[in-house]
This record gives structure tokens, C-alpha cells and sequence, in this order.
């Protein structure tokens, strides 16, 4: 069985899952970028690119095509599903080309923990450090994932969406600008907090009517739209998104691998949010009624 | 529990038939454009329905953004292909799109570099009439420029 830890505290989940994501950013299956209908010259799409394309594919959805609030992935009662779904597809990818080690599980990164420090330290907390993550840069200097123009192994970023939303190819370095200004954003640019979390935690129901940005619940609030006014949007998931910027900023947000880090923790987040009472708000089924 | 549903794990053969198998999805996203982006919110209050049309249309340097943008019930806007947050502020949020994108506006600014020093004042004038136009002065200060500069 695979049990998923913090990446802070396990040495052997970081370095299986740095070691896992380099083995599927090179492995090629066969689709190419023509076969996607990426423009330019045809190349090999890897395994890792295939989900930073099925992210976008699913973010430019609209669900239903009628309104353009939802989308197939975000927005909606279907986003934490959705990613439940996409780390377990990862996950297996990964103990694949781990060599069909079953026992690994993706590692979780609680970013709320380092939400705790000030917002000047927090983009040099450990996750940041060279042998975890690395740390800011356009390309990324440091750490396992630093760009080196000479290398060909070096991580690249191969695919990514234009601002008008398109899929092109490029080849350059990993982007990161840890909690750089955002425009229209008030305050320090920083990481949500435990309270945060606490506060979704103790949301009494996943979601509700009209189902999207506007809603109340658990969903709205972990995935980061709801205005709390002690937790103003973006907060809590979108909120990682926005601390860590450049490549963690459009669609292609796969394209760093701290992307699944975030959703490991999100995903960890609603696990305990569907516990049975008095600890979570889920429900629980017994071994025998599951006999169907 | 019940082994009805084993589950299966993929393999290099069966990611890339899946993939070829819905590779037109992809293909149909990529033809997505929006030369204007038109927003349909709808409410009823009191027995009266509320419809507003909210249309967008964006261009940075003379040349159109046309990515999908929306008007949320708050009034905030978003800009699909930056999934994570909203805008109070139009504004706000293109001048987002230029630090996220700068690629898609290095060109672009190094024309608007060249074009705004061979501007004549009069001309410039002109150009920024209807809408508030950021331009670096001879300090390199940045000033917001509106019709009032006239």
C-alpha cells in the first residue's frame, strides 16, 4: 500500500519523486506535438508533458459550454475529484517507471506550515532548499529542477500555453518568482496560513448552488475563490498557485512539478474535510455495505 | 471489499492509444479565440429578471489579447488561461497578463520602445484621448497619462 507523506520529512518520497518525474519528463510513448495539433515542427511528447497538456485541455472546457464560469477541472463542485483523479494517474505513472514500486505514494507539501513564517522568509523556506524543489528564478537556478542550457537532461519546459491560450512549444528553463508583487493584490504576496486551512476544515458543507466561484462551501473555499473576509481570494490552493507565479501561473501549471506537491496537500486537506464526525464532515461506509 | 473494479494501471501502449484516442480535444481548444469576450450574468430579484452583457475587448502596443475572459456575479474579471485568481481591476489584471506572459510582450515592448521615442507629443496625444496610457518620462518616472494631459 502507498502512503502519501510530507516531502519535508521523508527523504525517501522526495527523492523517489524527484527521480520518478525526470524518468517520465524523458519517457517517450509515441504522441507528438502534431498529433496534439501543436504548432511547429513535430517532437515527442513526454509522458510528464502529456498531463501539463490534459490540465489546459480540461481548464479551456467549459462545463456546460453555456455559461463560462465552470470549467472541467476548476471552478466547481468537480475540482477536488478532478485532481483526486490526475494525482492517481501520476501516482501510478510514477511507481511504473519506479520500477513498479506499489509502495510509493506522491509526498504533500504543507504549504500552510510555511504560510506560518514571515512572508520575507517564506520563499526561503526548506521546500525551496537544493535538495528538494530549488528555489526562484526565470530559469530556476538551483535544486533538482535548474535549468542548464548545456544539459539536455536538464529540466525544460517544453510546452506551455500562450496569453491568448494556446498550446506552443518552446524549450527554456523552469519560471518561479516566489511571492513577487501581483497587480491589484493587496499586502504581501504570501502562503495561506493554518487558520486557513482550519477555517475550511470547519466549512459544514462541500458545496452549493449555483456551483461555481460564487458559492459558499468547502470546495469554494479550499480551492480558493470564496471572500472571506479574513481569508480574501486567491486563498488557500489558488493562493500557492500565485505565491510561486511564473510557470505555476497559467493552465500549464503542471509544468512544475511543485504542482503536484500543492494538490497532494489539497487533496490530504479534503480527505480529512470527508473523515466521519465529530473529527470531518464525511461520510462512512461500512465493510459490509460496500459488498454490493 | 469487492474486486469488481480492479484497477488499471497504465502502460506505455495504453497512454499512448488514450492520448491518440482523444487528441482531438486538444485540437479543438487550440482553435479557441476571442477577438471579444462577452459576459452573460443573470438574476432574478423582486419578479424582475437582470440580464447584463459585459463585453471585453483587450489590446496591448496595437495588438489584440484574445484569450477567453470573464465577468464573475462579484463583478471581478478572469482570464481563463491564468486559472488561479481574479481582478478587481481590468487594468490590474492585463498588466498581470504581461508579467506572466513575457514572451508573448517582449517584441512588442521593445516596438513600443522605439515608437514612443520617435512619438511627437502631439501625436501621442492623440493616442492616449479615451483611455489612461502608462508612458516612462525623461527621469524614467512612470506617470499615468489621461485626456486631462491635453
Amino acid at each position: 500500500m502507498a502512503i502519501r507523506e510530507n516531502i519535508l520529512t521523508s527523504a525517501t518520497a522526495r527523492d523517489k519523486y524527484i527521480q520518478g518525474v525526470k524518468l517520465l519528463k524523458n519517457e517517450f510513448t509515441g504522441p507528438t506535438t502534431a498529433d496534439l495539433g501543436i504548432p511547429g515542427t513535430s517532437q515527442p511528447v513526454s509522458t510528464y508533458d502529456l498531463f501539463v497538456v490534459w490540465h489546459h485541455v480540461a481548464m479551456t472546457t467549459f462545463t456546460p459550454p453555456s455559461q463560462s464560469d465552470r470549467n472541467a477541472a476548476h471552478r466547481g463542485p468537480v475540482f477536488l475529484p478532478w485532481h483526486r483523479f490526475m494525482l492517481l494517474q501520476l501516482e501510478m505513472n510514477l511507481q511504473r517507471v519506479l520500477g513498479n514500486d506499489t509502495t510509493f505514494g506522491l509526498p504533500y507539501w504543507d504549504w500552510a506550515q510555511d504560510g506560518e513564517l514571515s512572508p520575507a522568509r517564506q520563499g526561503r523556506a526548506a521546500i525551496w532548499g537544493r535538495s528538494y524543489m530549488g528555489g526562484s528564478g526565470a530559469p530556476v537556478a538551483t535544486g533538482p529542477f535548474a535549468f542548464n542550457s548545456a544539459d539536455p537532461n536538464s529540466w525544460r519546459v517544453r510546452i506551455t500555453a500562450s496569453v491568448n491560450g494556446q498550446l506552443i512549444q518552446v524549450n527554456r528553463g523552469l519560471r518561479r518568482q516566489l511571492g513577487a508583487a501581483v497587480q491589484g493584490l493587496p499586502g504581501p504576496n504570501r502562503l495561506p496560513r493554518k487558520a486557513h486551512t482550519a477555517a475550511a476544515l470547519n466549512q459544514p458543507v462541500y458545496d452549493v448552488a449555483p456551483w461555481k466561484t460564487s458559492s459558499d462551501g468547502f470546495r469554494n473555499l479550499i480551492e480558493g475563490w470564496q471572500d472571506d473576509p479574513e481569508i480574501p481570494s486567491p486563498s488557500l490552493h489558488n493562493r500557492v498557485h500565485v505565491f510561486i507565479g511564473g510557470d505555476m501561473s497559467p493552465s500549464t501549471s503542471p509544468n512544475d512539478p511543485v504542482f503536484y506537491l500543492n494538490h497532494c496537500n489539497v487533496d490530504r486537506v479534503w480527505e480529512s474535510w470527508m473523515r466521519p464526525v465529530p473529527a470531518g464532515h464525511g461520510r462512512a461506509y461500512t465493510y459490509d455495505s460496500l459488498n454490493v | 471489499m469487492s474486486d469488481k473494479n480492479p484497477i488499471e494501471r497504465p502502460t506505455v501502449n495504453s497512454i499512448d492509444s488514450y492520448v491518440k484516442k482523444h487528441a482531438s480535444h486538444v485540437g479543438e481548444t487550440q482553435g479557441h479565440q476571442h477577438p471579444t469576450s462577452e459576459t452573460i450574468r443573470e438574476a432574478d430579484y423582486e419578479g424582475h429578471h437582470i440580464v447584463i452583457r459585459t463585453t471585453y475587448q483587450i489590446e496591448v502596443d496595437g495588438k489584440p489579447v484574445t484569450g477567453h475572459m470573464g465577468v464573475t456575479d462579484d463583478g471581478k474579471v478572469h482570464y481563463h488561461p491564468v486559472p488561479n485568481i481574479s481582478f478587481a481591476s481590468a487594468l490590474d489584471m492585463v498588466k498581470q497578463l504581461i508579467n506572466i506572459f513575457p514572451d508573448d510582450f517582449n517584441h512588442i515592448a521593445d516596438k513600443s520602445t522605439v515608437a514612443e521615442e520617435h512619438a511627437t507629443p502631439a501625436h501621442e496625444g492623440h493616442a492616449t484621448t479615451a483611455r489612461a496610457r502608462a508612458k516612462r518620462t525623461s527621469t524614467g518616472r512612470r506617470v499615468k497619462k489621461t485626456h486631462t494631459d491635453h
